[in-house]
């Protein structure tokens, strides 16, 4: 159970604070509503690249890093195509300097034109480095687009191409942080040995004189549901051929989505898992096979996927697998499997659990879901899945015309 | 009216805790050691072998350390993850030069049950043909793919020149994999696990009377002829490269043998490797990533190894930047060399030092990595406190000393792959 309390400032901040008397240290995490999906077709990427802004000097303060290390302190930020999260650790009694530092980058940035170019640059690197000089690193570039043909989630969080950072102009980072960068559209979460009153007071000192805006309205043209299967090959210099399987799956706040967690984890998640029992272990199809899923907040997708042994054909893997997806769906699984399955989930969590960080990250993102109390609602629903909701799930998504499939082929070099 | 532009008043970290974990006595030199305070239900297990990657004939540790739950006469691998996955437990196993690591995360009252699973296991190891023939046919593709990747290219090349022709330096190609033998498989898991047990840990709240039973369980193990350890190493000086056409990015590690935490310059030389190169602020980071754009990260660090050690700095960079960035670094060390350090910086790096270090002592699982990594060179938790006395003490001219003794240029391998 993590315990939590509540509040909203004046300017529509909404502020979470989790005690925890065990530890000398403080995490602040600000979860702000914007993520790749807000972007435009024609400006990707662009969530992103604002997020390594952030952390080029704000309006009163020209670094930010440095006097959060002068506190013991240190701090990262991720972007997802939902999201975007920066956070803060450091010692509990220095946390007024990461309330400083936060609250000035959400008052306003700096804008240096020097620091766009600068992280163009190093947003450039990053996209070499993960996705382009990576054997198969390109292939979400790819599958996202196969499997979407409306909703944003068809351009990855980097980015469509380097083109669309590179084009970048400091009049798109104004308005980016002028539309989504408000007390409104954000939510703060202080956890560490501290009382109510004092985060209250602190807060409000640092936080409670930012202009609040408008929170931006958010309406993303819904993903119409696939009724055709999809299939693309493409031919790469890569030692092994790859198979990458993509179903729809239902949004966050579905219970269906716990379900499809469920069902992936009894595909592929463990090496006592379906796929990798019948697909590896005993036809000798696959060298690795893995089932999981994406975690969006909109419709996201249950992945399967790895790599063909030398010598075997996509045909085989493909009849392999349809056979065992089959049977998800036309016999529940037994009591013991899912047993099984529950108490990793179970173990898994418990860890989790354990992190002072995890734990404020988890409340901000269930607080956007609705109500950051579903962190511990969650377990719950997890603990009381059947075995027909499974198979539901399995009948509803394991349909040829629910999947797209991108085939990776072998090309071997010229040596 | 709020002061935004000057920081809120800071404290400094007067004290830190360190607890030290139980210690039992297994058999000879082999020790458990129990972290007790554990405020939930979960819980590690770690068995230290003397099974890492310089024993035995080349690639053989690998495969032994992947196959430990491959099966016995009785039980498929299927059956044995089975097991462990209906008690919640998640397995590891990692391996190094110098030692083999298998963990297990669970819920603390499945860690006993699992724990004899994994007995079960390792004790009656089958070597079954299929397994064997599995793992080398899953390991070679993987080498292929890594293969292909710039960092792996130039790890390796550079692991080859730092350890040069001692055993650390051993590289694996893809044609060792075909020379694998079970009957050397089966000699090594005998010698390096069988009688190789140097070190058990228990992080979680169990009861005395399971960690006895733990005792029992693996006491037959213990080692009974600690192996040798490297020292007196010396890197191949100067420049090497890995062709690897069609990159968009070289990977680069420049680096040279140094020394581990038993080194009387220790303490200090972290100071200096942390402006270095070992936090988001630090010299090589802002020049190289926030003032260039060359790279996504850069960084620099002090790998330990038993009886020595080696500095390391490492990055990605775009293709056509290579040179420009390896000239940057170059002069990093050289600013270091010639210019005395402002005290506003060595302020802030001990700052930041101290509230890492408050970090790494937070909870029982991070409190007893951190007396794990001190425990083997002999040391105990003082080793902190004194940390602690050396960031307090370190001036200006010390920082420059130690950059002339231990940072020039012509002392390091520079390896770059792409």
């Amino acid at each position: 159970m993590i315990k939590f309390d509540r509040f909203k400032l004046k300017n529509g901040l909404t502020v979470l604070f989790h005690k925890d008397v065990t530890t000398p240290l403080a995490v602040v995490n600000t979860l702000y509503d914007v993520g790749a999906r807000d972007e435009s077709e024609e400006k990707t990427g662009f969530a992103h690249l604002f997020e390594h802004l952030m952390f080029g000097g704000s309006v009163n303060i020209p670094d930010f890093d440095a006097p959060l290390q002068m506190a013991g302190g240190e701090s990262n930020a991720f972007t997802s195509n939902d999201i975007t999260n920066y956070y803060d650790v450091l010692p509990a009694k220095n946390i007024e300097t990461a309330l400083w530092l936060e609250s000035d980058r959400m008052l306003s940035l700096a804008f240096t034109p020097k620091s766009l170019e600068v992280q163009r640059n190093v947003v450039i690197e990053e996209f070499k480095q993960r996705y382009l000089n990576q054997p198969y690193g390109d292939v979400w570039l790819k599958l996202r687009p196969l499997a979407y043909k409306v909703h944003p989630y068809k351009w990855a969080t980097i980015g469509k191409e380097i083109k669309h950072i590179e084009d970048a102009t400091m009049e798109d980072v104004r308005g980016f942080f002028k539309k989504h960068y408000v007390p409104s559209n954000a939510i703060l979460c202080i956890a560490g040995n501290f009382e109510l009153d004092t985060i209250r007071s602190l807060t409000e000192k640092w936080f409670g004189d930012i202009p609040g805006g408008i929170k931006p309205a958010r309406v993303l043209p819904a993903e119409p549901s696939q009724n055709e299967y999809r299939e693309e090959t493409i031919e790469r210099n890569v030692p092994a051929d790859a198979f990458y399987y993509a179903f729809k799956m239902p949004e966050r706040r579905d219970e269906g989505y716990y379900f499809t967690d469920v069902l992936s984890d009894a595909l592929g998640r463990d090496k006592s898992s379906r796929l990798y029992i019948s697909l590896k272990k005993e036809s000798k199809l696959v060298s690795e096979i893995n089932a999981y899923i994406t975690g969006s907040l909109d419709n996201g997708l249950l992945m399967i996927s790895g790599k063909l042994n030398e010598g075997v054909a996509f045909e085989d893997l493909d009849k392999a697998l349809w056979s065992e997806l089959e049977k998800l769906k036309n016999t529940a699984i037994e009591e013991m499997e899912l047993h099984r399955l529950m108490i990793k989930i179970r173990t898994a969590r418990e860890f989790q659990e354990q992190g002072l960080l995890n734990r404020a990250m988890n409340l901000c993102l269930f607080e956007l879901l609705g109500d950051a109390n579903g962190v511990n609602i969650e377990h719950e629903i997890y603990q009381s899945i059947q075995p027909e909701h499974l198979q539901e799930t399995a009948i509803h998504l394991f349909k040829k015309e629910n999947c797209s499939l991108l085939k990776v082929k072998s090309v071997k070099h010229a040596e | 009216m709020l002061n935004r532009t000057t920081t809120p008043s800071l404290q400094q970290i007067d004290k830190i805790d360190f607890v030290k974990p139980l210690v039992f006595d297994i058999a000879g030199t082999t020790k458990l050691f129990h972290m007790k305070e554990v405020p939930n239900d979960t819980s590690r297990l770690d068995l230290y072998f003397d099974a890492g990657t310089a024993r035995g004939e080349k690639g053989i540790a690998s495969f032994v350390n992947g196959l430990l739950l491959s099966g016995t006469d009785t039980k498929t691998s299927v059956e044995i993850n089975g097991e462990i996955d209906a008690l919640g437990g998640f397995f590891e196993s990692g391996i190094s030069s110098e030692n083999a690591v298998l963990s297990v995360y669970a819920l603390k009252e499945n860690l006993l049950p699992i724990l004899k699973i994994l007995v079960d296991a390792i004790e009656h190891l089958a070597f079954q043909t299929h397994e064997v023939e599995e793992i080398i046919n899953d390991r070679k593709q993987k080498f292929k793919v890594n293969m292909e990747k710039v960092s792996f290219l130039a790890q390796r090349e550079f692991q080859s020149r730092l350890f040069n022709d001692s055993l650390y330096g051993r590289i694996t190609d893809e044609k060792d994999f075909d020379l694998i033998e079970i009957e050397n498989l089966k000699k090594f898991h005998v010698e390096h696990y069988l009688q190789g047990l140097q070190k058990v840990v228990i992080i979680g709240d169990l009861p005395d009377v399971e960690i006895h039973s733990t005792i029992e369980l693996v006491k037959k193990w213990t080692v009974t002829k600690n192996g040798t350890y490297e020292k007196d190493l010396q890197n191949l000086q100067g420049e090497f490269h890995v062709d690897k056409s069609g990159a968009v990015q070289s990977a680069l590690r420049i680096g040279r043998i140094l020394f581990n935490k038993t080194h009387e310059d220790y303490h200090d030389f972290i100071f200096l490797n942390t402006i270095l190169g070992d936090y988001f602020g630090s010299r090589l980071m802002s020049n190289i990533r926030e003032d260039k754009g060359y790279t996504y990260g850069i960084g620099s660090m002090l790998a330990e190894l038993h009886e020595t050690g080696y500095f390391l700095i490492a990055t990605e960079v775009g293709k056509d930047v290579r040179e420009a960035t390896i000239v940057e670094i170059q002069k990093e060390l050289t600013r270091l060399q010639e210019e005395l350090i402002e005290n506003e910086e060595i302020e802030l790096v001990r700052n930041y030092l101290l509230g890492q270090l408050l970090k790494s002592a937070d909870g029982p699982y991070s409190m007893a990595d951190l007396y794990l990594s001190v425990e083997p060179y002999g040391l105990e938790l003082d080793f902190y406190n004194q940390a602690i006395e050396s960031l307090n003490l370190i001036t200006p001219k010390r920082i420059q000393e130690l950059a002339k003794k231990y940072l020039n240029w012509e002392d390091f391998t520079i390896v770059s792959a792409g």
